[in-house]
């Protein structure tokens, strides 16, 4: 799993691509984080995350009962959200690309 | 465990978050939890310490590159054809400026233009000579000087201007300090306002605008005498605000922050 602090930089990323797949709640997108090995967010990371999203207009919340137990809020996706999902995925890639370079051995001085 | 929500609340409260909203946090953050079917303190913890965490989290700069713009709030003012005269003089005239929530303008000029006259217009202290003025009942002012008692500490201005604005002395104390903690300040229990720098005092004025939570925030240059952190941390603050859905309009001098406010009024080009 992730260490806390990379995680923190990418949270954001995670959701809103988990978002652009389906809108979910955040014990869902909390349980697809750990499936996809990426990381296992607590609470008081993940809805701090969530509900910034939702103030920045990038996620659109909505209310939707459950078969057991309380409510639970959704969010979607909007079109900022997307815009910005865009945006860092650029990023991240550079990110990722660059952070590889340094660490394969191989593609050192030769070219 | 029960009280749990009830606490969180309280400290969003004193915190400064608005009633309205700390209740929505509190039942949300509740719901959050039974999601994942715990108690609200094993999931995030003691209460006071995750409502520090929320605010300060949700206070954070927008994840965007560059910046989301926010759907702009209800007309918090809205002046038109506003005009002052002293005598035969006219200061300025035809002055139209609409702020809503969510925005930030600045009034922009050289000295003696009338910057802070219009700031008092704006604010309903200064009666103007031509045009109509509309705003929002909770209106805060940060004058450029004075508005403090010099023999006063800052504490005791805090319970002052607080129970003016309906807070109990306690409450206004607890806001009044953590609002000061915000613009890197903390004050001395002894200190009088007269034994401030200027930049203190400045501070406390700052606070003192804010302390009733108002709607409308007009700042006469309230960081004149500010170290460069704090001329920093005002912007910041400044953003915080209009992000809350506040409208906020800044009289300057300095052209270089304008380049994130919403409208520029400049009154010397006039």
């Amino acid at each position: 799993m992730t260490p806390r602090p990379w995680l923190h930089g990418f949270l954001d990323l995670c959701l809103l691509a988990m978002l652009r797949e389906r809108a979910d709640y955040g014990y869902g997108l909390s349980q697809r984080l750990a499936a996809a090995g990426v990381a296992d967010v607590p609470g008081g990371t993940l809805y701090p995350a969530l509900l910034r999203l939702e103030e920045q207009s990038l996620a659109t919340p909505s209310w939707a009962p459950s078969e057991a137990g309380p409510r639970r809020k959704y969010y979607a996706i909007t079109g900022a959200g997307l815009d910005v999902l865009g945006g860092q995925a650029d990023d991240w890639r550079r990110f990722r690309d660059g952070v590889d370079s340094l660490l394969s051995p191989s593609a050192v001085r030769h070219d | 465990m029960t009280d749990w929500p009830a606490a969180f609340e309280a400290e969003l409260l004193r915190l400064g978050v608005q009633p309205g909203r700390a209740r929505r946090l509190a039942d949300e953050t509740t719901q959050q939890a039974a999601e994942t079917a715990g108690a609200p303190g094993e999931v995030f913890g003691p209460a006071h310490l995750y409502a520090r965490h929320l605010v300060a989290e949700l206070s954070a700069p927008a994840a965007a590159p560059g910046r989301t713009r926010f759907e702009a709030g209800p007309v918090m003012l809205s002046l038109a054809g506003v005009g002052k005269r002293y005598r035969r003089q006219t200061v300025f005239s035809g002055v139209d400026l609409t702020v809503r929530g969510g925005e930030v303008a600045a009034i922009v000029g050289a000295n003696g233009c009338g910057k802070s006259t219009l700031l008092r217009i704006c604010a309903g202290l200064t009666r103007p000579s031509a045009g109509t003025v509309k705003r929002t009942p909770r209106v805060g002012l940060v004058p450029q000087d004075g508005g403090t008692a010099g023999w006063l500490t800052a504490e005791e201005h805090f319970t002052l201007f607080g129970s003016a604005a309906g807070l109990v002395s306690g409450r206004a104390r607890s806001t009044g300090v953590h609002l000061a903690t915000r613009l890197a300040w903390r004050p001395a229990r002894q200190q009088r306002a007269q034994q401030m720098s200027g930049g203190t005092r400045q501070k406390l004025n700052l606070v003192l605008g804010e302390l009733h939570a108002p709607d409308l925030l007009l700042l006469d240059e309230p960081y004149q005498g500010f170290d460069q952190g704090t001329y920093v941390d005002f912007w910041q603050q400044v953003f915080a605000w209009r992000d809350a859905g506040r409208a906020i309009v800044v009289v300057t001098h300095l052209l270089h922050d304008l380049q994130n406010v919403d409208h520029v009024l400049d009154l010397g080009e006039r």
